[in-house]
């Protein structure tokens, strides 16, 4: 206890010392040394992060509050067109920088913050998401359900509503919505847009599932994925996937995500060979790790590298 | 005065918690991970169904019990029996409101009674989800479910509710009266 915070007291002191010599020495403040002398991306964006979660200024503290409060009520998306210039021209003001380094320093500040802010947003909005219940009289989530199965099973028609014909495509019963339940609609939007955006290949992945031996249960493994996307974007691991992705990421950018996360595993499973689909556990804890070792990686960027039949302009993105 | 002191070690020795080994089963959707993550004292918002099995060790009334939570869906059940060996003691779940599966489920619990894996095995059936408005008694399910025919083994049932932790800690009081009976 008294180590860690002897420890804390001299890092502190030195991280003052140090900024306050490169202060003098180069005419910068942090965040311009960071905004230049790192490249587009992850590190640059994660040092910003630091950099201003560290800051003892009471204006940078007021700043950073409000746009917490905006993205966890999530209106920080919408409002970007003004909140991004008032945040950058706060910390100008606050950091005093240089009136001739304005242009270079703002947009490469005002990237930061909209990333930074709107992967905030887009972890308030897929908790929210997640924690919508599948409601079988909702008509948005009736419409959803069907989809999945007409982009899945486009030869077989569905016999009923309510069918033993869900668990060819790997949920547990004859309804899916009780599969749902840890996930709700978050678990739904990702399955439909994995097969209606990558037709082909969530269609691969469902034959690789129907294997006798070393197949799996699409949807449940699918719920699963979901799951797992979650906790990587909520405790701030895929951050570096999203900060390195051009575009401030959004709702869409998580089922890429998640359509990623699926297309691997899918691949993992096929060359792990399990011998029982009773193995998912230990397999899942290994793919994860895998992930996560990934994500440690500042230059980590997830993309889905194969032709899609469904879309030609997968690889131009 | 050995005698006493080795007495007293042989005591010690025994006292520490008795490992049980616990299996936990039902069909699909009756709240089997939910109440293992509840004796777990884990957090409840988020479960998944499960794909294969998770297995916990929990501490609980003196006891460390090891929790086999098997996946329900009808894809799986072929492998319940590969988890039968050395079974302490057999829970049984049950989702209270879903009143069109009683068959199903009864048939389940039927077949887990004949095989001689599990002979003998105490049962505690968890009559779930009493927080929904459309649960059934637990009288009602012990009934639907011919509790009352099984002669070879203790039973008992107990109405609970997973997600908000009711009912769990009765059922795991008469685990541990009926560990020591034996």
């Amino acid at each position: 206890m008294w180590l860690y915070l002897i420890r804390n007291y001299i890092y502190w002191y030195l991280r003052k010392v140090i900024k306050w010599f490169l202060r003098q020495t180069t005419k910068l403040c942090e965040l311009q040394r960071i905004c230049y002398a790192q490249p587009v991306g992850a590190r640059r964006t994660l040092n910003v992060e630091r950099s201003l979660r560290d800051s003892n200024r009471p204006q940078i503290r007021g700043l950073l509050t409000v746009l917490d409060a905006r993205a966890s009520d999530r209106s920080f998306y919408l409002g970007r067109s003004i909140q991004i210039p008032n945040a950058v021209s706060t910390i100008t003001r606050v950091k005093r920088i240089d009136p001739c380094e304005y242009e270079r320093f703002n947009n490469a500040l005002g990237q930061c913050v909209n990333n930074i802010w709107s992967y905030m947003q887009l972890v308030e909005e897929i908790k929210t998401s997640a924690a919508i219940p599948y409601d079988c009289t909702n008509d948005v989530h009736e419409k959803s359900l069907l989809l999945l199965w007409d982009e899945l099973m486009p030869n077989d028609r569905l016999e009923n509503r309510v069918t033993k014909q869900w668990q060819d495509i790997g949920f547990q019963g004859d309804d899916p919505k009780t599969d749902f339940r840890g996930m709700g609609t978050l678990g739904l939007d990702n399955l439909v847009y994995f097969a209606s955006k990558y037709t082909h290949l969530a269609r691969c992945a469902l034959s690789h599932s129907m294997h006798p031996i070393h197949g799996y249960a699409f949807a449940i493994v699918g719920i699963n994925l979901t799951s797992m996307a979650l906790g990587l974007v909520v405790d701030g691991s895929a951050k570096t996937h999203f900060y390195n992705k051009r575009n401030a990421p959004e709702y869409e950018d998580f089922n890429e995500f998640y359509c990623y996360l699926f297309w691997k595993f899918d691949k993992f499973w096929l060359d792990a060979k399990p011998k029982d689909l009773m193995e998912f556990a230990i397999h899942r804890k290994q793919f994860e790790t895998i992930i996560r070792q990934e994500l440690e990686k500042s230059d980590t960027v997830f993309l889905i590298d194969v032709p899609n039949d469904n879309t030609t302009d997968v690889l131009n993105r | 005065m050995l005698q006493g002191l080795l007495s007293m070690l042989k005591r010690l020795r025994s006292s520490p918690d008795k490992e049980l080994r616990i299996l936990l089963l039902g069909l699909d959707n009756a709240g089997k991970t939910t109440l293992m993550k509840k004796l777990a004292s884990e957090d409840v918002s988020h479960i998944t169904p499960t794909q294969g099995f998770n297995i916990k060790s929990v501490q609980a009334d003196g006891m460390k019990l090891n929790v086999w939570d098997i996946g329900g869906q009808r894809k799986i059940r072929p492998y319940w029996r590969n988890y039968f060996e050395f079974t302490d003691i057999l829970i049984y779940v049950v989702d209270s409101a879903d009143r069109k599966r009683v068959d199903e489920t009864g048939f389940e619990l039927n077949e887990l009674l004949n095989d001689d894996k599990l002979a003998g095995v105490p049962v505690l059936v968890y009559a779930n989800k009493q927080d929904l408005a459309l649960a059934a008694k637990a009288s009602e399910i012990a009934q639907e479910l011919n509790l009352h025919l099984i002669r070879d083994r203790p039973w008992q049932i107990q109405a609970c509710s997973g997600i908000r932790g009711e009912g769990i800690k009765e059922g795991l009081e008469w685990i541990s009266q009926n560990v020591k009976k034996k």
